[in-house]
């Protein structure tokens, strides 16, 4: 009896013990763990597709980068008629660290993502699965790493011709290859994290499936490709007057046959598609369910509520007439009070029900030319660069050059990018300061920005060192 | 094994040891109430000996064997415990008093009942009686002011709203402030599920909607460690423990009961919007100041008196009325001396003192309890609830529906209704006709609740009890929200239809030890408890649905829309208690206690609560005899305890991914970081408490200091975003609350046909914020007073749990009649933005409490009760969203009419500018400002209890005849209906304030 009583006891007091724990054990049935997602290939893939979302967002391609860059290199400027009050102290370089760019936060959300995929492809192959699946996603993750870091430090630090030519070796940002809850990196220097950005490039560039396209994505362009790789290539080898390797991925994505320039026509009409027009090369997706009103779309037009963001009367004198991009400007035809010109490269896809937004294109045919023009210009081998520069110039429908001076190449360049988040970091690789005429929107100590000054690299935000003290701030920011 | 059953050898050794004493006698003996009623199942214990015992029968009688010299104790729930000499008396009848004559002496507390003077810990207890008198709707309201540290504040003066509680200050600044309610040992849910509260957000307020207050024997409240760390897990803001009422043996006993009333605003300080011809002088002024001429129709500000023509009236009086409240019960208890029960139904209807809100409850409650054999008992406790609730607006906010906010922004020319009948659709309110929206719309909640309860205990040997309580409780909440085109402004007919489903199942099992040797007496309990909750909520809702057929049959796929939610939580507990005391003089209690839940990370699941308090019964030492004649009771407690916070989300563990979308393909996002060491928020408290008694308790003390700790809080922090987050949910920072109570009680006259009672109480907290993770500060949750990122409440380092941050005013000027504002340099400016943000004082009060007072001759009684705060500030914001100084697009408040006119005028508001640029009314500044300190009558009632000559010639029991008023007044200086603005010592916009009530009763026992 009393050993029955025992025996019991003791069975129910093990099963009680197992059951503990599982008992105890209640997992979210509305989400995914992180494990399992990251734990097969189809979570792994839909968590690189997830990778892409902050390109999209308002506080990158789909606004502030753009918007940012225009208002504070002397592209775009505010008028009464038109003033939400949004875009003021990006005009006047109005930064603080308590008050600076939020691309720091996109940048290490969207590198996170992507480590976490990479981390975890090792080993996921399968009779479905095969090996060059995982090097498909694995260089999409790679890619979209380096772009996030890539334009992490266009913003927070010196650009890097600045750093080659006077031999300093000015931070950068953290690189991070793994994402640790518990580490708390420092900043790398520019150079180094360059360097970081090109390996990641050349090792995407490697693995990918040339012909790869991301399945299922409404527009192909959207997603990474091996042209996108080399076309940003091109870009960052640029950015550090690597002249010949510049040339070189210029010259990958110009010779392959899917990209053609726009012709005078098609310029007017290919900003408002939805699956990325022919000279399209990477852009960010942005529908109704991804929109903002902050978004470009919102704050470049004037017939709605905001408008904030309109062409400068310097940047729209460039324009001479029969070129077509200045066709691509639109004046407030509503009021009549107000005057300016307001970009079309985002006057939206015609969304339904009165919302609307645009993609952000990220990398395009026609800078390609220009970068191998300005490449070849400042001594890439092979490279016709008066035929780069006048490829673009005469489609458009401005006169041609009969001569390149790299002056002519970056005015080229300056009309040709404009609103498209390119010309901020154009000067700042070139080494040049911003100059600007003073008015109501814009301080008079703030109109000029000379090269070199503190100012070309943004303040760390302050929230991000209160909680990383390896965090070292750039020189002069409060 | 081998140790239980020495365990039992021991034990019955035990039993037969104490059985050996010398000269005895058999004393029989009869136990009845005052009236000489008998009282069924008292215990009669021998003194000293831990296994004599006997229980009366149902006509009261006992019979025990006790040495001739020795002593009985008499004790009953529900009754003051008495002792009494033998003294070779063979016969005797006792009566003993009920606790509404005085408190008990036995109080429930932690899976038991102890003696008071046993007690250790701080502990708090109100007797149903006291309770069943007042025109409450819910439990919660009646509490407050008559404990001391326990602050009640209603989230809104809607009938069958919920309410805040909080037990010594607020301790927790994520992970929920409400206390534990236990009934009748099992913890309830108390989330509610009504609309716009969402599940477990961690801020959800406690509803006891589902209780009738009828229904309850007594109430506790375990308000330090020791008391509460039993319930360790879920203790650290104390715990509630109701026990409801039980049949006791005897003939059965029937009471019906009938209470009709009314209610209305409490508007004790005359707050109401201007008149229309207030209105219309006001903005002339306001014109004239902005340098336009009011009667220029060309004007930006025209403002002709011929506006008036067409009448006006006042919104404030249409859209408020009087509420009828009546309340039906009848209840039935009795018993054999093997079961009784006590059985209850109940209808209680409110309605609100606004158009269209309202409250109605049935209720129906069986207790039962069976003794199956000699050593085996069982019981149950089922009740089922049915209530209603409706509403207008989300009342309580600044919505254009509410009509609490708009009728102070409505037009007094406004009519309700056009000439044809139709509703109105005001433009200065964007076209919302809060009468509109009370008649037309349907807003409610229909709550379905089933509570019920099975135990089984077993007492093979005396001193030993194996208790098994078992619960399941069930919440169903239907709510509808229907929104007619007649009277949305746009037209559009549109809805919701919610159903949320909540389900509770508890187990709660226990063995307890309890043994007397001679001077010594232990007792020890070990248990063990499991919970696991579950959620589930459904909602669909849609625009454009067709009105004469108004459910979601109607929508079209296009504007379709549902949500949906489910969660799951579980506790496991382990406990043990164990006391001791040695002679009635010196008592000792521990307590341990595991916690495993699944709301922590998988590292740090399992808390340890524990708790030790000793007492020293001074009273009972020798050397106090020479003054016991006077100086009856001194006792001195002590005790300190760790308790657990686990009131958070679920899941917030867990790292996970969530389903998102980029470029028409479906994605996974990762959306919260994995956090495998969550773990409990703890609450570390210090009691030190002094109870006093003088003339036979007839003057009564209790003094309480303590200090609560609350560390490793459940905050979300900002984390580095290289990790791939901004925030995470830690364990960091912690809080300091520390405080003294004090409680007195006389019993003035205490003789014959007269009695005369006071009491006070008054509770001193201050609270601190020592460390917040690094935050410096944290914003509330309410921002929308601020002014853009700022709120005008904050959670700041080395502060008080809350304190205001905004702008200092600095009154008007006399010579331009602008509004002046303080400068960072400490200049003055008109111009607002100049003027920095400060922290400027606390919505904590210096102190809280309550007063009492009891007079009776015979059957006659009057009672009062007051409740008290002092020293807090309130942040009165309504101003800010009505007052047009600038824009005239709204009516305002009457109070605006004292403005500068001429210079030389101070003390009084700004002058109005029409068109101004400097609006001094705007944000959240000092100028909004006051003393929120209040004295508030919180309930008068006058009784009457028939004579027992009357009731025998009528046959009955007792009839007892009353009437009564719920805050009838209340003294205080806010600018607003009521002071009362709750811990952040703001609302925002027009809040469903309190009401007042009187009410007529009759109870019939027969």
């Amino acid at each position: 009896m009393k050993n029955k009583f025992a025996y019991t006891a003791i069975i129910i007091a093990s099963l009680s013990l197992s059951a503990c724990k599982d008992f105890l054990t209640q997992e979210p049935p509305l989400s995914q763990s992180t494990e399992l997602t990251l734990s097969t290939y189809e979570g792994l893939d839909k968590a690189t597709a997830g990778a892409y979302s902050y390109l999209a967002s308002d506080g990158w391609y789909g606004g502030d980068w753009v918007l940012s860059c225009e208002m504070r290199s002397g592209n775009g400027e505010k008028n009464l008629g038109h003033n939400s009050n949004r875009y003021v102290p990006e005009l006047n370089w109005n930064y603080l660290s308590d008050a600076t760019s939020a691309q720091w936060l996109y940048t290490y959300y969207t590198v996170a993502k992507c480590n976490n995929v990479i981390d975890n492809l090792a080993g996921k192959e399968s009779a479905s699965v095969s090996s060059q699946d995982l090097n498909n996603l694995k260089a999409e993750c790679l890619f979209l790493r380096a772009l996030s870091h890539f334009d992490c430090v266009r913003i927070y630090a010196q650009p890097y011709s600045y750093v080659k030519a006077t031999g300093k070796s000015n931070l950068g940002i953290p690189y991070i290859y793994h994402t640790n809850p518990s580490a708390k990196p420092a900043r790398e220097t520019v150079k180094k994290v360059y360097e970081n950005i090109v390996a990641d490039l050349l090792e995407a560039e490697s693995i990918i499936d040339p012909s790869y396209c991301r399945k299922n994505f409404t527009s192909p362009k959207a997603s990474v490709t091996l042209p996108a790789i080399q076309g940003l290539l091109s870009r960052v080898y640029l950015y550090m007057e690597d002249w010949d390797n510049s040339a070189i991925y210029a010259s990958k994505v110009i010779g392959n046959s899917a990209y053609s320039l726009y012709s005078k026509d098609r310029y007017k009409t290919a900003w408002k598609e939805d699956k990325g027009a022919e000279e399209v090369i990477f852009e960010a997706y942005i529908d109704l369910s991804n929109y903002s009103n902050l978004d470009v779309c919102y704050m470049t037009n004037p017939a709605g509520t905001y408008g904030d963001c309109l062409c400068s009367a310097e940047l729209y004198a460039l324009y001479e007439d029969g070129d077509v991009r200045k066709e691509l400007y639109t004046e407030d035809k509503n009021a009549g009070h107000c005057s300016g010109h307001w970009t079309l490269k985002y006057s939206g896809k015609g969304l339904s029900d009165g919302v609307d937004a645009n993609n952000t294109v990220i990398i395009r045919l026609s800078e390609m030319y220009l970068n191998r023009a300005e490449a070849g210009r400042r001594g890439a081998q092979g490279v016709d660069y008066l035929a780069d520069l006048n490829a673009v110039a005469e489609l458009r429908g401005a006169s041609k050059y009969p001569s390149a001076t790299i002056a002519d190449i970056q005015k080229e360049r300056r009309k040709e990018l404009a609103w498209e988040g390119h010309y901020l970091y154009d000067l700042a690789r070139w080494q040049k300061g911003v100059v600007r005429t003073a008015d109501a929107f814009l301080m008079q100590k703030n109109a000029n920005i000379p090269f070199p000054s503190y100012k070309w690299a943004l303040p760390i935000p302050k929230s991000e060192r209160e909680v990383n003290k390896n965090l070292e701030q750039n020189p002069e920011w409060k | 094994m081998r140790k239980i059953s020495k365990f039992f050898t021991v034990a019955v050794l035990l039993f037969v040891a104490t059985a050996a004493f010398a000269q005895r006698v058999y004393l029989n003996g009869t136990v009845t109430e005052k009236n000489g009623d008998p009282i069924a199942g008292v215990t009669i214990q021998e003194k000293g000996s831990a296994s004599n015992f006997a229980m009366t029968d149902s006509k009261g009688n006992f019979i025990i064997s006790v040495p001739q010299d020795g002593a009985i104790i008499l004790s009953c729930l529900g009754y003051v415990s008495a002792e009494v000499a033998v003294d070779g008396q063979k016969s005797m009848v006792i009566a003993l008093e009920t606790e509404t004559q005085k408190l008990a002496d036995v109080i429930v507390v932690a899976y038991g009942a102890v003696r008071r003077e046993a007690n250790t810990g701080s502990v708090l207890s109100v007797k149903g009686a006291e309770l069943a008198e007042a025109p409450a709707t819910s439990v919660d309201k009646l509490l407050s002011g008559k404990m001391a540290g326990v602050s009640i504040t209603a989230n809104s003066g809607a009938p069958g709203s919920s309410s805040n509680i909080r037990i010594r200050g607020t301790s927790s600044i994520n992970a929920g402030n409400e206390p534990l309610w236990v009934i009748d040992g099992i913890p309830v849910m108390t989330e509610d599920m009504r609309s716009g509260s969402y599940y477990g957000d961690g801020a959800a307020a406690s509803t006891t909607n589902f209780l009738n207050p009828n229904d309850i024997e007594s109430i506790t409240v375990l308000k330090d460690a020791a008391a509460a760390s039993v319930y360790g897990s879920r203790a650290a803001n104390g715990v509630i423990l109701v026990t409801t009422k039980s049949g006791k043996a005897g003939q059965a006993k029937f009471t019906a009961r009938v209470k009709v009333g009314a209610s209305q605003l409490a508007n004790d300080n005359n707050i109401r919007p201007m008149t229309g011809g207030e209105l219309i002088g006001y903005w002339r002024d306001a014109a004239v100041n902005g340098g336009y001429n009011p009667d220029d129709p060309t004007s930006a500000y025209y403002v002709p008196w011929s506006l008036l023509k067409d009448g006006t009236h006042n919104w404030y009086k249409d859209l408020t009325k009087v509420g009828l409240m009546q309340d039906y019960e009848i209840n039935a208890s009795g018993g054999t001396n093997r079961s009784s029960y006590y059985a209850s139904a109940s209808y209680h209807s409110n309605d609100g003192v606004y158009e269209g809100t309202g409250f109605q409850r049935v209720s129906v409650r069986l207790n039962a309890d069976y003794n199956l054999t000699k050593t085996l008992k069982t019981g149950t406790r089922i009740a089922g609830v049915y209530s209603k609730t409706q509403t207008t607006s989300r009342t309580g906010s600044s919505l254009y529906d509410n009509p609490a906010f708009t009728m102070f922004r409505l037009f007094p020319w406004t009519p309700i209704k056009n000439a044809d009948g139709s509703y109105t659709k005001p433009a200065e309110n964007k076209g919302y006709n809060p009468m509109a929206y009370a008649k037309l719309n349907e807003l409610f909640d229909n709550e379905y609740r089933l509570n019920g309860s099975m135990y089984l205990e077993w007492k093979p040997i005396k001193q030993l009890t194996l208790k098994s309580n078992n619960a399941i409780e069930f919440s169903y909440v239907n709510s509808r929200e229907y929104y007619n085109p007649l009277a949305k402004p746009d037209g559009v007919a549109a809805l919701q239809e919610t159903r949320q489903s909540n389900i509770r199942l508890t187990t709660s099992n226990t063995i307890t030890y309890n043994d007397i040797f001679g001077d010594h007496s232990v007792r020890v309990l070990a248990g063990q408890e499991a919970m696991k909750e579950s959620y589930d909520g459904l909602a669909g809702s849609a625009s454009g649905i067709n009105p004469d057929i108004p459910y979601l049959s109607t929508a079209t796929q296009a504007k379709d829309a549902t949500g949906y939610s489910r969660s799951a939580y579980t506790l496991l507990s382990f406990f043990g208690i164990a006391d001791y005391n040695y002679a009635n003089r010196y008592f000792l209690q521990g307590s341990v206690r595991g916690d495993g839940s699944s709301l922590f990370g998988s590292n740090n699941k399992w808390g340890c609560f524990w708790s030790v308090s000793g007492s020293w019964n001074i009273s009972n030492e020798k050397f106090m005899q020479p003054v016991t004649s006077w100086f009856n009771n001194l006792k001195l407690r002590v005790s300190y305890g760790v308790n657990g916070n686990n009131n958070i989300t679920p899941y917030l563990a867990y790292g996970v991914y969530g389903a998102g979308e980029y470029a028409g393909t479906s994605t996974m996002v990762p959306t919260r970081p994995s956090n495998e060491d969550l773990s409990w928020e703890k609450n570390k408290t210090w009691n030190v408490g002094l109870d006093l008694g003088f003339f036979d308790d007839r003057l009564t003390a209790t003094v309480d200091v303590y200090q609560r700790l609350t560390t490793d809080m459940l905050l979300s922090v900002r984390v580095p975003a290289t990790t791939g987050f901004g925030s995470n949910f830690r364990n960091v920072g912690s809080l300091e609350n520390k405080g003294v109570e004090l409680a007195l009680n006389g019993e003035i006259i205490r003789n014959g046909d007269w009695y005369w009672s006071v009491g006070a109480n008054i509770a001193m907290n201050r609270s601190k914020v020592l460390d917040l993770g690094g935050s410096g500060f944290l914003e509330t949750t309410d921002y929308r007073l601020g002014e853009g990122s700022d709120t005008p409440v904050r959670i700041a380092e080395g502060r008080s749990m809350y304190t205001f941050y905004i702008r200092e005013y600095a009154g008007v000027n006399p010579t331009t009649g602008e509004g002046l504002f303080v400068k960072e340099d400490g200049t003055l400016t008109s111009d607002r933005s100049e003027a920095p943000f400060k922290y400027i004082g606390s919505p904590e009060p210096l102190a809280t409490g309550g007063f009492n007072t009891v007079l009776s001759w015979k059957g006659l009684s009057l009672s009062a009760y007051f409740m008290y705060s002092y020293g807090n500030k309130v942040l009165v914001d309504n101003w800010y969203i009505t007052d047009g100084e600038d824009t005239l697009a709204s009516n305002s408040y009457a109070k605006a009419l004292n403005y500068w006119k001429k210079p030389g005028d101070t003390g009084c508001n700004p002058k109005p500018i029409a068109g101004g640029s400097n609006v001094w009314y705007a944000g959240a500044s000092s100028r909004f400002l006051q003393d929120g300190s209040y004295l508030r009558i919180k309930d008068i009632t006058l009784s009457y209890d028939l004579p027992e000559k009357a009731l025998n010639a009528m046959r009955i029991k007792g009839l007892k005849l009353y009437v009564s008023a719920l805050n009838p007044y209340t003294f205080h200086h806010v600018d607003a209906f009521d002071p009362d603005f709750g811990e952040l010592g703001y609302a925002y916009g027009g809040a469903y304030t309190l009401t007042k009530s009187f009410i007529g009763g009759i109870e019939l026992t027969f």
